[in-house]
């Protein structure tokens, strides 16, 4: 069975910067398989979710997703992949606003092989599993929980291979940001996605059997930052 | 239902009412605009077109043929230079001429042309090819001093059937010393249908009357009290202004092929002869340069409301980086999200399009509606369904061509930055 994800080699720097914020030699994730991956900020953590995403370009190095190499794929291809491969979450949700809970989650269907008849019903089922009330509602009238339900609901929409949150829960009160993410663990599994979950709040490492800080991971960066 | 793409352009148009329907209406305001010129332009020359009807030549003494057939099929003025009798019969006898209609102009009844002509200029001439006169009431004139009136020119005077008129010496009422035949009363015996030309502002006599009266001027200068009957008319009497000749055309041939040579031996005996049909076309060559300034002045119009669209949007790419930025990480791809921009930047074209002619169909039929219950002018807008597909396809075209800017922006929206929490 193919890793969830594999990443070899991989550097990464801004144009124009002296040295790579982000070098990792290695890191892989089993399918289903749910890592904590914490540091600072400005540390590069988003960054390594977009180029896991396939959204900008490494320097150096490949990422597999599902033994898939994003970014060899061009164009349409890498967006097809992505949107079928990979779910991601964001810590403002990114909700598109004009369309409700329900059309957000079918935003994500669209552009994926499943057919067209099931979108609603499918998407109506999984928010009503993740406990959205009001599916029919636009996201800005529902609250910042509901809002983060269907935001997850969105990421297992096309039952992806592999999850990415970004400072999933940074927006909510400590109380409500274990909720969140224990729900995202629980959709991830059940949808039998790997997680691959990038925060700087130490509350949630109990939560994660897996757990690597950005540092210890960029040997070489960090190497040379010495 | 599923989200399609057509489900995005259609929550982006309406997310952004105002913006929408305001830029529509700007392209509606430029498609109406061009419609109205479009139509008014064709209008104006099939009123010039409507009139010569179904004539071949005409042939007149007047010192040039555009303004011949002006004075004497559009009633510009009275033709001055007469043919007399005798050049009359020479014409109608060539054996290449079916229809020689002799016409005269001179008089004027409420400054309404009069035209004196023969019985066969309602018989063997059509105002507009294809459809003959029609007598809305009564009938034609059969003896002299009987008038029929064109549609306009009795709606103008509001003469009714029965109705005794008398004439004006020459066009103008305006002159003080205008002279008025009151010796000659005329009986009202028919009035026509409208024919859309400007025959329906003349006012028709027989020629025998209008003799008769050149008869008595002429007369009345040695002796004013001298009473005038038709048996006074002499040939120097028998003057007309025109004459309305149609060839004679074997089946199946082009009545062009024996046109050229008539005309030219007419044209040899000293007659202007003018094809009203040429010298329509040479006018509306000249008329076409200001029509040309009207079309680009429209194509103008048309042009900035497609700048309007595409500020529009580009405009708002602003607000919509972020929703590029989710779509392509849902699974869009650039190109994807080019055509949605292209897509909804030509559908707004579309709206305005059909709202635009939706404006100059409605814009039409109000201007009819007040044009006939003020005026009681008929007039019936025509809009060819084949000028309303081009100009819908060229809004669209023109609107989709103004969304590749703002679609280019869309394209190259970075998504990881926009993605990031607004600082």
């Amino acid at each position: 069975m193919p890793q969830a994800l594999a990443i070899e080699h991989l550097r990464f720097r801004y144009p124009g910067a002296q040295r790579d914020v982000l070098a990792i030699d290695h890191l892989t994730l089993a399918p289903g398989e749910q890592a904590l991956l914490t540091g600072t900020s400005g540390r590069g953590k988003s960054t390594l979710l977009y180029l896991i995403a396939g959204l900008i370009e490494p320097d150096a190095g490949r990422v597999l997703v599902h033994d898939q190499d994003i970014h060899a794929l061009r164009g349409h291809k890498r967006d097809e992949f992505r949107g079928r491969a990979i779910g991601m979450i964001f810590q403002t949700f990114n909700l598109l606003q004009g369309f409700t809970a329900a059309e957000n989650v079918m935003l994500a269907m669209m552009f994926s092989p499943l057919p067209r008849a099931e979108h609603r019903p499918r998407a109506h089922d999984l928010l009503r599993h993740l406990g959205v009330d009001r599916p029919d509602a636009p996201p800005e009238e529902l609250s910042i929980g509901q809002q983060q339900r269907v935001a997850v609901a969105r990421a297992v929409a096309c039952k992806p291979d592999l999850v990415l949150a970004d400072e999933p829960t940074a927006s909510l009160d400590p109380d409500n940001a274990l909720g969140a993410m224990e729900l995202i663990q629980n959709a991830c599994r059940e949808s039998g996605a790997a997680l691959l979950c990038v925060s700087h709040d130490p509350a949630m490492a109990d939560r994660f059997d897996r757990r690597a800080s950005l540092d210890e991971l960029s040997t070489q960066a960090a190497g040379e930052a010495h | 239902m599923a989200i399609t793409d057509f489900t995005i352009i259609r929550r982006s148009l309406t997310s952004r009412l105002f913006s929408t329907v305001t830029t529509a209406l700007t392209v509606a305001i430029a498609v109406g605009l061009l419609l109205v010129l479009l139509s008014m332009m064709d209008a104006g020359k099939q009123a010039f077109r409507r009139g010569s009807g179904d004539m071949h030549l005409l042939v007149t003494k007047e010192p040039s043929a555009l303004v011949s057939v002006l004075n004497g099929i559009f009633y510009a003025n009275a033709p001055a230079a007469p043919l007399t009798a005798a050049e009359v019969e020479r014409i109608s006898a060539d054996p290449r001429v079916a229809a020689a209609i002799p016409t005269q102009q001179g008089d004027s009844y409420k400054g309404m042309p009069v035209m004196a002509t023969a019985a066969a200029f309602f018989t063997d001439f059509a105002p507009t090819v294809g459809q003959p006169w029609a007598l809305a009431q009564g009938r034609a004139f059969d003896k002299p001093f009987e008038v029929v009136f064109g549609a306009r020119a009795a709606q103008e005077s509001g003469v009714r059937l029965g109705d005794t008129i008398y004439l004006t010496h020459g066009r103008s009422d305006a002159d003080q010393n205008a002279h008025v035949h009151f010796d000659f009363a005329y009986a009202v015996v028919g009035i026509l249908a409208p024919t859309g030309s400007a025959h329906d502002r003349a006012v028709f006599t027989d020629l025998t009357s209008a003799w008769t009266i050149h008869a008595h001027d002429r007369r009345e200068r040695d002796n004013p009290d001298a009473e005038t009957t038709p048996d006074d008319i002499t040939d120097a009497d028998r003057l007309v202004t025109g004459v309305y000749v149609r060839a004679a055309t074997r089946p199946g041939a082009q009545a062009a092929t024996a046109l050229a040579p008539l005309a030219y031996q007419l044209r040899k005996e000293g007659f202007m002869v003018a094809e009203p049909a040429k010298e329509i076309d040479k006018l509306f060559t000249i008329v076409g340069n200001i029509n040309t300034i009207f079309l680009a002045m429209a194509a103008v119009v048309m042009v900035s409301s497609a700048v309007s669209i595409m500020v529009a949007l580009y405009n708002s790419m602003e607000q919509r980086r972020r929703q590029i930025a989710v779509l392509r990480v849902l699974g869009a791809s650039r190109a994807r999200v080019f055509g949605l921009i292209l897509t909804e930047s030509a559908l707004l074209g579309l709206l305005g399009a059909l709202a635009g002619v939706a404006l100059a169909l409605l814009g039409a039929q109000l201007t009819a509606g007040i044009l006939k219950a003020r005026l009681g002018i008929l007039v019936t807008p025509a809009y060819p369904p084949e000028w309303i597909l081009l100009v819908i396809v060229t809004a669209v075209a023109l609107a989709a061509l103004a969304g590749i800017v703002p679609a280019i922006a869309a394209y190259r929206t970075s998504v990881a930055r926009n993605l990031r929490p607004a600082a």
